[in-house]
């Protein structure tokens, strides 16, 4: 019966295609709050329909990503790393190299961090579209403006 | 036959583990161990699902979930978290009635002093 069993949900609970997707504007937003926004929204925790098995999440769409702010001394100390598999094979950059090279890894660097690792974290993080500059080409999908709660995740000039 | 129960229980095992009999025997061993112990576990991952989701019904309203229990404590609402979380998902106006109702009774801490203002070359820290 209904009441006494918990809610899991079934295969059309949570088709692809019907699942909202959010659009942020990413200039001048403090990188690891906004990282962490789209990671709750990506997951599903902001649902009450939230099962950790399944996909529940939205799909959110970054846009200006190579605009996104760190506050500090972050935009020269910070180092991203990586690694080869080889003896010596370790590379390290700055937040600002990165930037200038690849800004879209910056944000996905950070919000893969803050999905679940595992095979559904990977398939989520699949949800998370970045675009440098203003536009993106999924004006199909009708995106609306992600809600963000955080009243810090604007930069203070 | 032991062996012959082994092997019952070691169906959809990997590998030798469904097959030979030694490596088998461990391992339905330990896969009886696991199921005792999730059959405790079960009751605190579901109360936790609860709760996941309770939180994330009241937040909608603008309540976190501690402060909603604390109203309905207050209230002497006896509901448990899995009715709870059944209807925070499929009976939303119920829900936002029970909100309105842990609210009244207790506001929350908004008597907090919000975080101090960093002004002039603070802002850059």
């Amino acid at each position: 019966d209904v009441w006494n069993k918990t809610w899991y949900p079934k295969a059309e609970d949570h088709v692809n295609t019907e699942k909202t997707w959010y659009v942020v504007d990413a200039s001048d937003k403090i990188l690891g709050r906004l990282a962490s926004t789209i990671a709750i929204h990506i997951r599903g925790k902001n649902l009450a329909t939230y099962t950790p098995s399944v996909d529940m999440g939205a799909f959110v769409i970054v846009v200006n990503a190579e605009k996104v702010a760190v506050s500090g001394k972050k935009r020269t100390q910070k180092l991203y790393r990586r690694h080869s598999g080889r003896p010596g094979g370790m590379t390290v950059e700055t937040f600002d190299q990165l930037q200038q090279r690849i800004p879209e890894r910056i944000i996905e660097h950070a919000v893969r961090g803050m999905l679940p690792k595992g095979r559904l974290g990977r398939d989520l993080f699949t949800h998370l579209k970045v675009y440098t500059g203003a536009d993106h080409p999924h004006q199909a999908q009708k995106p609306i403006d992600l809600p963000i709660r955080d009243k810090r995740i604007q930069k203070q000039t | 036959m032991n062996k012959k129960e082994v092997f019952k229980l070691a169906k959809g095992f990997r590998g030798r583990a469904k097959n030979c009999i030694r490596i088998a025997r461990e391992r339905v061993e330990k896969a009886l161990q696991y199921s005792y112990r999730d059959r405790r576990n079960k009751k605190r991952d579901m109360r936790s699902l609860w709760i996941e989701r309770i939180n994330a019904g009241t937040r909608v309203h603008g309540v976190n979930y501690g402060n909603f229990m604390h109203g309905l404590v207050k209230e002497n609402i006896q509901l448990n978290r899995k009715v709870l979380s059944e209807l925070s998902m499929h009976e939303p106006y119920s829900f936002k009635a029970l909100v309105d109702v842990s609210r009244t009774a207790f506001p929350g801490n908004k008597n907090m002093t919000p975080a101090p203002k960093k002004e002039g070359l603070a802002i850059l820290v």
